[in-house]
């Protein structure tokens, strides 16, 4: 098998697997290395090595967690690339191992550049939602999701098994670094946008006190958003059970009220 | 809480949303996150809600745009109870808009906790652990097994969240409403929904400035001396600061490229 078809191969997989995964059964399921390393090495021809290398990646890539947003490494882009250098060249296993950890990290850090540029879109999603075309919005959504977003990542893949993984990290490095440093942090700033429609939907001045309350049991108390449910809860239900004894005065009163006329009248 | 008997109508949407809601992820981005997802999902429960009123079909829609984020599994149960609220919202009127958006906004933060640690950081180990065992040994059987353990078990669970997220949400609303108890469960809400809010903004939003000032001798960290005043002032600043914009009437893409345009200059001055 020539590279490119290799490269072909192995792109049109990673392709697939990154389009299906969020949308078919649930998210990191079908393309963990467990499931993605045995099928591409049955594509290229050689089962045995996808199987072993399966159990060897999904063990490298297991522990690494992917909460809050950012991916530390790639295992999807990982596990493709490294099966394809393995089968390609005929090396050991190990090998190819190697070099899965460094594409996870150069992949995860081009998502998220990706992720950034897609915030900007957010807008026009608003839009079209509210524009009360329901199947033009589910439409352009999956267009996008399956065919456009991918799209930087799959041309990277290609090149990245077609011409080597130091070109890629080569050409990463040569972009001035203002460049990276810019879209990393409007990346992690862009999350506050939604934030603030969020809050200025539910904000009023009798309850906005609590926004700083569960900030602080977050930021400083570092207590984790179960516990800080159940003390938000605790306080909403004693609120709930305040306001619904005022409730229960404010209607005995309205009885009281309705009353007393015939009280007077009764008394002239 | 008396068994609620769910039409053909219903029973409709609630299989529509179902094999909707599994596009949790669609368009996801940094901004608003699964809120496209979201109202994917929303969207056969607003269309059978308002048939024929364009202007609530609209407002419901952009309400389901709003920022969300949690787990796939969780996810179902909210977009169920957020079809009960929407539909006691358009035909008894007694939720009223800021509940529903409180509600969802208590409910995410901790679900998102609850699964990710029940699934992604229990259940996956273990699926994963069984699969590698077989798979190290050259039995393909590894991966089927892993796709059940992990995948097939999360669409079960998303089907019975959305089916009763959407009958107990809307049993539980109903009691509420004719003991005449909403506005308690309102502010009760709004509690629990703003207190959550502040919380995941401590963990999510993040300003990375990298900015140090040479004075003489000593260089100062300005992160550091701003986070001795309050530990992430920064991002609460920032937060509250687009809030104030938005209250204005800034649009959100105004924002968004504002954004961009600061990350870009801070970058080029060198303080991120």
């Amino acid at each position: 098998m020539s590279v490119i078809t290799v490269a072909l191969i192995g792109t049109l997989t990673y392709w697939i697997f990154f389009v299906l995964d969020p949308y078919i059964l649930s998210w990191q399921c079908l393309n963990r290395p467990i499931v993605v390393a045995p099928i591409l090495g049955l594509l290229l021809g050689d089962f045995q090595t996808g199987i072993i290398m399966g159990a060897s990646l999904e063990s490298i890539f297991m522990g690494i967690s992917a909460i809050g947003g950012s991916v530390p490494a790639d295992a999807l882009s990982a596990s493709i690339v490294a099966v394809c250098y393995t089968i390609l060249t005929g090396s050991n296993v190990e090998t190819g191992l190697a070099i899965a950890l460094p594409i996870g990290t150069v992949m995860a850090s081009l998502s998220s550049v990706v992720l950034s540029f897609s915030s900007a879109l957010a807008p026009y999603w608003e839009k079209l939602a509210v524009s009360g075309k329901p199947r033009a919005f589910l439409a352009q959504n999956l267009v996008f999701s399956g065919l456009i977003y991918p799209l930087p990542n799959v041309i990277i893949i290609f090149l990245g098994i077609a011409f080597g993984v130091t070109g890629l990290s080569n050409t990463l490095n040569a972009l001035p670094p203002f460049v990276m440093t810019g879209l990393t942090a409007a990346s992690s700033m862009m999350v506050a946008v939604g934030f603030a429609i969020l809050i200025s939907m539910i904000w009023s001045k009798d309850v906005a006190s609590f926004f700083f309350v569960g900030y602080v049991m977050a930021k400083i108390l570092k207590m984790d958003s179960l516990s800080i449910a159940i003390i938000g809860g605790a306080i909403a239900i004693t609120m709930f059970f305040y306001e619904k004894q005022l409730i229960d005065v404010k209607n005995s009163m309205v009885v009281s009220e309705k009353k007393s006329p015939d009280d007077e009248e009764d008394f002239f | 809480m008396d068994k609620k008997i769910l039409n053909r109508e219903e029973k409709k949407v609630l299989k529509s949303m179902f094999i909707r809601s599994h596009l949790t992820f669609l368009s996801f981005n940094m901004t608003k996150m699964e809120a496209n997802g979201f109202t994917a999902t929303m969207q056969p429960a607003i269309e059978d809600v308002y048939k024929g009123d364009e202007e609530g079909k609209k407002e419901a829609y952009a309400r389901h745009q709003n920022f969300f984020n949690t787990h796939a599994v969780p996810f179902s149960f909210i977009a169920g109870l957020s079809y009960a609220m929407e539909k006691e919202h358009k035909q008894k009127q007694s939720v009223d808009v800021k509940t529903i958006e409180s509600i969802k906004a208590a409910l995410m933060g901790p679900t998102a906790g609850m699964f990710d640690s029940l699934f992604f950081n229990c259940l996956r180990i273990i699926a994963a652990g069984v699969a590698i065992g077989l798979c190290s040994q050259g039995n393909f059987m590894g991966v089927p097994i892993f796709i059940f353990l992990y995948g097939i078990t999360q669409s079960i669970l998303k089907y019975f969240c959305v089916k009763y997220g959407y009958i107990y949400g809307t049993s539980f609303i109903d009691k509420i409403f004719s003991s005449g108890l909403m506005p308690a469960l309102r502010k009760s809400a709004s509690i629990l929904g703003v207190t959550m809010v502040g919380a995941m903004t401590a963990g999510i939003v993040n300003v990375p400035l990298n900015w140090t000032v040479q004075m003489g001798d000593t260089s100062v960290v300005i992160l550091d001396v701003l986070n001795s005043i309050f530990p992430g002032i920064l991002s609460i600043v920032l937060v509250l600061f687009l809030m104030r914009l938005i209250k204005k009437g800034r649009r959100p893409v105004q924002l968004i490229v504002g954004i961009f345009a600061f990350a870009f200059i801070g970058a080029i001055i060198g303080i991120f």
